[in-house]
């Protein structure tokens, strides 16, 4: 009879899932990147196929002269394609390409700014006022009993990293 | 001589021959809308678009580098081509900006398609804070040593101390927000409280400039904006734009304030969102980015100058950068930087009146200048030294 004998708040706690350090961080960086994204849809015009083929309407093709138009429309293309290829280059290459230089400051890393040296602020996840609570289950922060509700309906662990 | 001036920001650039007034401000990025499937829209060929519900953009700037080049490329052929400026690009040359600590092989493809590919009769490349200071000490005729200049734009903010118009590189700081960041927190924010939103940056971003403002009494701003009814003078109320009936978004006076959409239109409650946003600038680690803010950043930048500058520094501070538009900026700054300096040091400001434009004006009077032509870098040069001479010559 003995093991019967439990408390609801205590066996609820002990289901609850816990996001340790490095999953609230994870999370923390995916927000952060997420500030960083130029577009939250996707292409609207990715399915479309244009045809490369039919002429477009400033171009005048004149006969007699096709061979000349061609070779130097070939050139300005292999010309567009060099700079493609030659000039394609991600943020995080460049960044990975600067610190092999490794060139003494005044660099790019050098501008950087350390923390803050005043404490930080926190505001309530769900209202934006100041808050004074942390969500035990993610770290979130939350100000009232309300927000802490809409919170664990709509965010907590919802969309776990 | 025929000179174009080019502030190429990652958000919008400012072009213009030396001769015009004011520049033209175009979106640098190719945008695709939803509702329409026949064509793109090449930097301010948005303005044809009635749709601008969607928007999809193609950016070239990455974190505030130049690094998708095709898209680029496409939004220079049209700035310079026959749409608008129809540039004789052997006779002209070009004052072209690019961001602080740019990367060596941006430079270079920089330098490549300048003049290769356009073929320039001569380039100028330079920071669009140096055309700034260099405005700021023609037009004042006292010629002050040092200038500090903040540039807070689209990808992040600088700060950027010049003394007798050379800058200062291993005192510049950069702290990475910038109007997209705030637009797309902005976007984030109101999607999960309200409506979602996250597919209109174009719109949201109308809202963070119609409504938003820096406040000068964060905490108590807050107290006012968790009040009800008449005593929250905070709340507004954005009409949406549904691009049948409304075109632009609107805020409602303040009289017609009842959070209650009338017919069918679509409102937005903007509250304490209207000066949180902002307030990123100032407290970046508000979101979790682990930085000073602007404030603090420009005193770290004094600090590190050496002593007799410190005051010349303070004492001629340049705001630029379209962030600079947001109410309240100027005297939040104000108070920040005050509270932070020692206290027997004046501190003054200037803020243009038009701080998205400045630097391009600063070009232009550049150009005018009778030792321009020594700066810039023809062609000739170009083909027989390669991107030494362009090492040599320009202070970027």
């Amino acid at each position: 009879m003995a093991d019967k004998r439990e408390s609801g708040r205590v066996k609820e706690l002990q289901q609850r899932r816990i996001l340790d350090e490095p999953a609230r961080r994870r999370r923390q960086r995916k927000a952060l990147e997420a500030l960083e994204q130029d577009n939250f849809q996707d292409d609207p015009h990715a399915d479309l196929k244009m045809s490369k083929k039919a002429p477009k309407f400033e171009e005048s093709i004149e006969i007699g002269n096709i061979g000349q138009i061609s070779s130097a429309k070939k050139k300005k293309k292999n010309r567009t394609e060099y700079f493609k290829y030659r000039l394609k280059k991600s943020f995080a290459a460049l960044i990975e390409e600067e610190q092999l230089l490794s060139t003494d400051p005044p660099n790019y890393f050098s501008a950087s700014t350390p923390p803050s040296k005043f404490p930080e602020r926190h505001f309530c996840a769900v209202c934006g006022f100041p808050s004074s609570y942390i969500c035990v289950s993610c770290g979130s922060r939350y100000c009232s009993v309300k927000c802490l509700g809409t919170h664990q309906d709509t965010r907590c662990l919802k969309w776990t990293a | 001589m025929v000179v174009i001036v080019l502030d190429n920001g990652a958000g919008t650039a400012k072009v213009g021959y030396s001769t015009d007034k004011q520049p033209r401000v175009i979106p640098n990025c190719v945008t695709k809308a939803k509702n329409v499937r026949t064509r793109i829209f090449i930097g301010d060929q948005i303005d044809e678009c009635k749709d601008l519900s969607g928007l999809y953009y193609l950016l070239p700037f990455q974190k505030g580098y130049l690094v998708n080049w095709e898209v680029e490329k496409q939004v220079w052929d049209h700035m310079f081509g026959k749409d608008m400026l129809q540039v004789d690009f052997n006779e002209a040359s070009i004052i072209m900006t690019e961001p602080y600590f740019n990367f060596r092989s941006i430079q270079e493809a920089m330098n490549e398609i300048l003049f290769e590919e356009y073929q320039f009769k001569s380039v100028l490349r330079t920071n669009a804070s140096y055309l700034s200071q260099y405005k700021k000490n023609q037009d004042n005729s006292q010629n002050p040593l040092c200038t500090l200049v903040l540039d807070s734009g689209y990808s992040f903010s600088h700060i950027v101390p010049y003394l007798k118009g050379k800058k200062l590189a291993e005192a510049i700081k950069r702290v990475h927000v910038g109007g997209k960041l705030l637009t797309n927190h902005l976007k984030e924010v109101i999607s999960y409280r309200q409506l979602m939103v996250m597919d209109e940056t174009y719109v949201i971003n109308q809202l963070k400039e119609d409504v938003c403002y820096v406040s000068t009494q964060f905490m108590k701003d807050m107290e006012i904006a968790r009040k009800k009814g008449s005593e929250n003078t905070v709340m507004r109320d954005y009409v949406l734009p549904d691009y049948t009936h409304i075109t632009r978004g609107y805020v409602r006076p303040i009289e017609e304030t009842t959070g209650k959409a009338q017919g069918n239109e679509q409102i937005i409650r903007m509250n304490n969102e209207r000066f949180a946003i902002p307030e990123l600038l100032f407290h970046p680690s508000d979101v979790g980015i682990h930085e000073m803010g602007i404030a603090e950043a420009l005193m770290l930048s004094v600090e590190s100058t050496s002593k007799e500058m410190q005051p010349h520094l303070l004492g001629n501070i340049l705001l630029t950068g379209g962030n600079c538009y947001l109410p309240g900026f100027e005297e939040r700054f104000y108070m920040a930087v005050r509270s932070m300096a020692p206290t027997e040091f004046d501190i003054s400001m200037t803020l243009p009146k038009n701080p998205v434009t400045y630097a391009w004006e600063g070009g232009v009077q550049l150009a005018n200048d009778k030792d321009f032509e020594k700066m810039l870098v023809t062609r000739e040069q170009f083909e027989e030294y390669g991107h030494n001479i362009c090492l040599e010559k320009f202070d970027v």
